[in-house]
This record gives structure tokens, sequence and C-alpha cells, in this order.
């Protein structure tokens, strides 16, 4: 690699995590991403919960630098001393899939339809690792091996429309791990696939992840998948973190009433009464025009005067819990 | 792929069956009397009765069809009523022109309209290029582009000859008038495809691999963008093969369009009938060849594989 190109290489002592601060997304008019900020260790996994439309996709996408042509984003996603949201160029490309990697959410449109699985994850070892044509054969089967795939030879044969759901998204995670990242990004990438099927790729990538000691960045609506893959969980709404902590404070100890809502939703209660009791939130979430003040006022039960004309400050409630709410410190 | 194949052949045969068929007894409806062709205007009675026996040209329709299923079978497609030599003959010894055009226009069309689609697709905006490409040769029909060619560059630039004929490079203007008349279809085609296969989530995984503009092209977005042109490409190949009288009437070109068209206009059935039955059974090899060749290029029309 070329000295113009301080890409952080693959040493115990660049491996500082993930810092991504005050980012900001536009589409256009649209302002998706409003000032995000949060930081993943190395080992670590961070779930970004929210519901469509708050953001957390685009949040995603502008971390592993995917924002289609033409979208603006602001701020810093720092890896080492490497800013990956300033890269441009070459060092842009020598970052994608070493410094971070992607795991879409559809792997069947993610897969090219003509070439074969060890093809597309021996692809990245010939052109970014300098393998040859048998080495990365090779080195494809041993990355199917690595996610779990019974027969990795047959496997590496087979198309995107060969295999299961499963089968492909594991063959994604692959194609990530190949180039061995600093930092993974999985959007939403086991949606699609029946729980347990989920929950056996779930584990895969959390031992991948502390194995590897990559920083992993989850994002999802579903707040089940938050509570088995993650340290620290972000919920975003209207385009804002509006909590963040570690996970077991978010699911026990919830200060944002979003936060509050969702925490309590009914899958997450086997209680029959606590099912009876629920109350879904009034209203839907904003797309694209949020309102002024704090996103969520228009549905939130506690919103009072100040709420709908100001934008709420994040506020430290202990050292690894924020939370961006009026209430906090006003009389309840 | 054995079955596979067994299927399609039969269905191939089958197709001809019903080609030979429809045209045969299209020839009873179109007026015009076999003997006094071949006999001529003052043959007598008598002669027009032996013509008729031989030809078996007073037996009811059917005994007739029978006759010529089973020349075929035999390669035997009777003989011209004008020329008096065997209508085989007569057609193979102008397939090879016709094959030669056809193959050179594919080719040119093919290549001129994928280099202007993969061009134009790798621009957001469709470009001025195409856009009069597009008003310019679909607009235009295509034996005025075949004449606007023979004037330019066979009068006013004279370099190619329009004697007509084959050899040498009096192939040029016409495979160029089919090239450039076929070339704004493959070019919207392939731009569409190239537009959809850039947007694509696949090409996306591409770019997050860290791979380079030229190799996320080459290995992902054209191999995908340029299949639907291969789809067009069988289609017109079937076309050009039964022969594309007009440009062949234009230049001379001494393929099966132009043969047809003479024996259409002398009413020469068994050289008409036989060039539809080589026309189908062309249509139905090349058919099956970009079919085996879509099944090599994308593994999803694979056989046994789902």
């Amino acid at each position: 690699m070329s000295a113009a190109a301080p890409v952080p290489q693959e040493t115990a002592a660049r491996r500082g995590g993930l810092s991504v601060s005050d980012l900001h997304v536009h589409y256009g008019a649209t302002h998706a991403v409003r000032g995000v900020s949060f930081a993943v260790s190395p080992g670590q996994t961070l779930a970004i919960v929210g519901q469509s439309g708050c953001g957390k996709s685009s949040t995603a996408h502008a971390v592993a630098r995917l924002l289609p042509a033409g979208t603006e984003m602001e701020g810093h996603a720092v890896i080492g001393d490497f800013d990956l949201a300033a890269a441009t160029g070459r060092e842009l490309r020598e970052a994608r899939g070493r410094v971070v990697a992607y795991m879409p959410q559809d792997a069947m449109a993610a897969l090219n339809p003509v070439q074969s699985a060890g093809r597309q994850i021996g692809e990245v070892l010939r052109f970014r690792r300098g393998a040859t044509r048998s080495q990365a054969a090779d080195g494809a089967i041993e990355l199917l091996e690595q996610v779990g795939i019974n027969n990795p030879p047959l496997v590496a044969r087979r198309y995107a429309h060969q295999l299961s759901g499963g089968m492909r998204q594991r063959v994604m995670l692959a194609i990530a791990l190949a180039a061995q990242p600093l930092v993974l990004i999985a959007d939403e990438p086991t949606t699609a696939l029946d729980v347990t099927v989920q929950a056996g790729i779930l584990a895969l990538v959390r031992k991948l992840v502390i194995a590897d000691q990559m920083a992993l960045v989850w994002i999802t609506h579903d707040i089940g998948v938050v509570a088995e893959i993650a340290d620290h969980v972000a919920v975003m709404y209207g385009g804002r973190i509006v909590e963040q902590g570690p996970v077991h404070t978010i699911f026990e100890d919830p200060v944002h009433p979003y936060t509050r809502a969702l925490v309590r939703s009914p899958r997450q209660s086997r209680d029959a009464a606590a099912k009876a009791r629920f109350d879904a939130i009034p209203g839907s979430p904003p797309l694209g025009d949020f309102p002024p003040g704090c996103p969520f006022h228009p549905r939130c039960p506690h919103a009072m005067p100040p709420c709908s004309s100001e934008m709420p400050a994040t506020q430290t409630i202990a050292p690894d819990h924020t939370a961006a709410c009026h209430l906090i410190g006003a009389p309840r | 792929m054995a079955r596979y194949l067994a299927t399609r052949v039969a269905l191939g045969i089958l197709t001809i069956f019903l080609v030979v068929l429809l045209t045969f007894l299209l020839m009873f409806v179109v007026p015009g009397d076999p003997a006094r062709t071949i006999a001529g205007p003052r043959a007598t009675p008598q002669v027009l009765a032996l013509v008729n026996a031989n030809l078996h040209l007073n037996e009811p329709v059917l005994s007739q069809l029978g006759h010529y299923l089973a020349g075929i079978v035999h390669g035997d497609l009777g003989v011209s009523y004008v020329q008096d030599q065997p209508v085989a003959s007569i057609i193979g010894a102008r397939l090879p022109a016709t094959i030669e055009l056809g193959l050179a226009g594919l080719a040119l069309e093919l290549i001129l309209g994928g280099a202007l689609g993969v061009w134009d697709g790798l621009r957001a905006k469709r470009s001025r290029v195409l856009a009069v490409v597009n008003v310019g040769f679909l607009s235009v029909p295509a034996f005025s582009l075949a004449f606007v060619l023979l004037l330019l560059f066979g009068y006013v630039v004279a370099v190619f000859p329009i004697d007509g004929g084959t050899g040498g490079d009096r192939i040029v203007l016409p495979a160029l008038t089919l090239g450039l008349f076929g070339m704004p279809y493959y070019a919207n085609v392939v731009r569409d495809a190239m537009q959809e296969s850039l947007s694509a989530p696949y090409t996306r995984t591409a770019v997050a691999k860290g791979l380079s503009r030229r190799q996320v092209l080459r290995h992902h977005v054209l191999r995908n963008a340029l299949s639907p042109a291969l789809t067009m490409a069988g289609l017109d190949f079937a076309i050009l093969l039964s022969g594309v009288v007009f440009v062949e009437t234009v230049f001379g070109w001494p393929g099966i369009g132009q043969l047809q068209t003479q024996a259409f206009y002398n009413v020469d059935r068994p050289v008409l009938m036989g060039t539809v039955v080589v026309a189908a059974v062309l249509v139905v090899i090349a058919t099956l060849a970009i079919d085996l060749l879509r099944m090599v290029l994308d593994p999803r029309t694979r056989l046994g594989t789902r």
C-alpha cells in the first residue's frame, strides 16, 4: 500500500474501534440523519434500533461509505487516526473491505446472479489481497468453512439462486470478512430469515466479532435481535439518537419515552396480562419532514411546551448512558 | 440435458412441419396455373396434362402434401417452375451469402449498439448522441438508409463497389445498413440494462469490496447488462437468416431474400416453399443455439439447478 493512503493496517495497536461523531446525511432537501454520534470498541457490538425512516440505514450507508451518488454527508467516522468520512478516491477504495465491510439486508439481490459464491468471495482475496486465482478459490472455501457452511467446496460452486436464505447470508458474511475488516456494518441482514436461521447467524457473527476483535454495528428494527446480539444500544428516532447505553440499561432502565415504549412492545413480554396492558404508540414515525423540536413530541404521552419548539440536548445520565429528552431532570 | 435437447429437437421438427403445412395450404390460395407457368402460354392441353401428371398436380391436396413431405425428408425440395433446376441446389447456392450477411449484420448491430449503450449507460442522463441516433435511425425507414449509404459510399465517395453480388468488400454496405438499422434498438436496451445493473445491490457489494471502477464494471456490471441484448440478438439472428429482402434487393446481394422476392413474382411455388422451409429450419437451429449460449452465460437458465 502506498504511503499516500494511511489506511489503518490490521495491527492490534490500531484496532481502536469506530468513533462516529456529528454525522449528518442529506438526500436533497431531506435531512435524514441529524447529528448522530456513537462509538464501538473492538470486539463489541452496537445495535442501532429504530423504525423505518428513522435514519438507521442512512447512518449505516454513510459509515460504510455506500450512500448513493449525490447524497451529502458531513461528520466524522474515525478508526485509529483514519477518518473514513473524509476519505476519497484511492484512499476510500483501499479502506473499503479492509477498514469497513458491509453486510446488506437482501443477500439474494446483493450477490451477483451470474457468478458463483466462491468466485465472489475469492474476488476480495484476488483483487484486495493479491491472491492468485487458485489461492483465492482455496481461500473462499476456507472462509465458507469459517462462516459455518457444510460442504464448502460444493457451496463455492453454487450460484445465489441455488442457495437458501441462510446460506446466502453466510456467503455475504464470508465476503465481508474476506479482507479482515476492522469495522463491520450489518444492515438488518437477518430480517428476511426464519427465527432459527437468524439465531444461528447471530451467534456466528457474535463469535467472529469477538474472535477477530472487529467493531460491529448492527442495524435492526427488531428489539428481540438487539437483546441477542448487542453490547450497546443506540435508539434512533427522527434522524437522531434519542437514547444510547449498555444493553441491560436500555432494557431495564430506559429513560426516553420512545425507548420505553419500544422495549415494552408485546414481543418483549410473554406475560399475557402485559400484552393486554400494552398500548401501541399512537401515530406513526415521521418520514422525511421532521416536526420542529423533539421529533417524537407529536406521539409522546409526556409532551410538554418546550418539546414542540426546542430540540432536546443529549444529556449524560450515567457514564455510559445518554438520552435526549426534556423530561430528564424535569419534575415528572 | 440429453432429454432437454431431445425435447427441443422434437419441438423444432413440429414447428417446421406446421410451417410447411401452413405455407403449403397457402400456395393453393395463390392464383395461377403451375402447368401453364412451366409449359408456357402456347402449350397444348396434352402438354399441360403431362406436366400436371408428372408433378402430381392433379392429385388431391393431401396427397400432394405427402409427396412434398416425403421429398423434404430426402432433401428434395422439388424443381423450380421457372429455372428448371432442383430447388435445393438453387437455395444451396444462395444460402452462404445470406448467412454471411446475417452474421456480419448481427455482429455490427451488437458491436455498434452495445458500445453506444454501454457508453451512454455510464452516464446518469441519456446523452445527446443516443437521442440523435434514436431520432435519426428509428424514424428513417431502413430502405432509405440503404439508399443513403449506397449513394454516399458507392457514388459520391466511391469507396465500395455497388455492382451487386458477393465477394471482396461488397458486404460492407449491406452489413452496415443492417448494423446501423439495428443499432438504436440494442443501444437503448443495453443503456437501460446498464443503468439497472449499476444501481443493483450486487454492484454495491462489489463497490463495498473495494474493487476499482474498472473491476466493478468488468466483473459485475457488464455481464449482467449485456444479457438482454443477447436475447434480442437471438430473435434478430433468426430474422436475418431468413433473408432481409430490402437490403438484398437494394445492394443486389444474391441471398435468400432476393430469391424469395423473385419466386414470389414468378409464382414459382417450389422455390417459395423451399425458402420458407429452409428459413424455418435455420430459425429453429438459431434459437436453440442462442438458448444454449444463454445457459453458458447465465447460470439461472441452466437446467436442474433449482
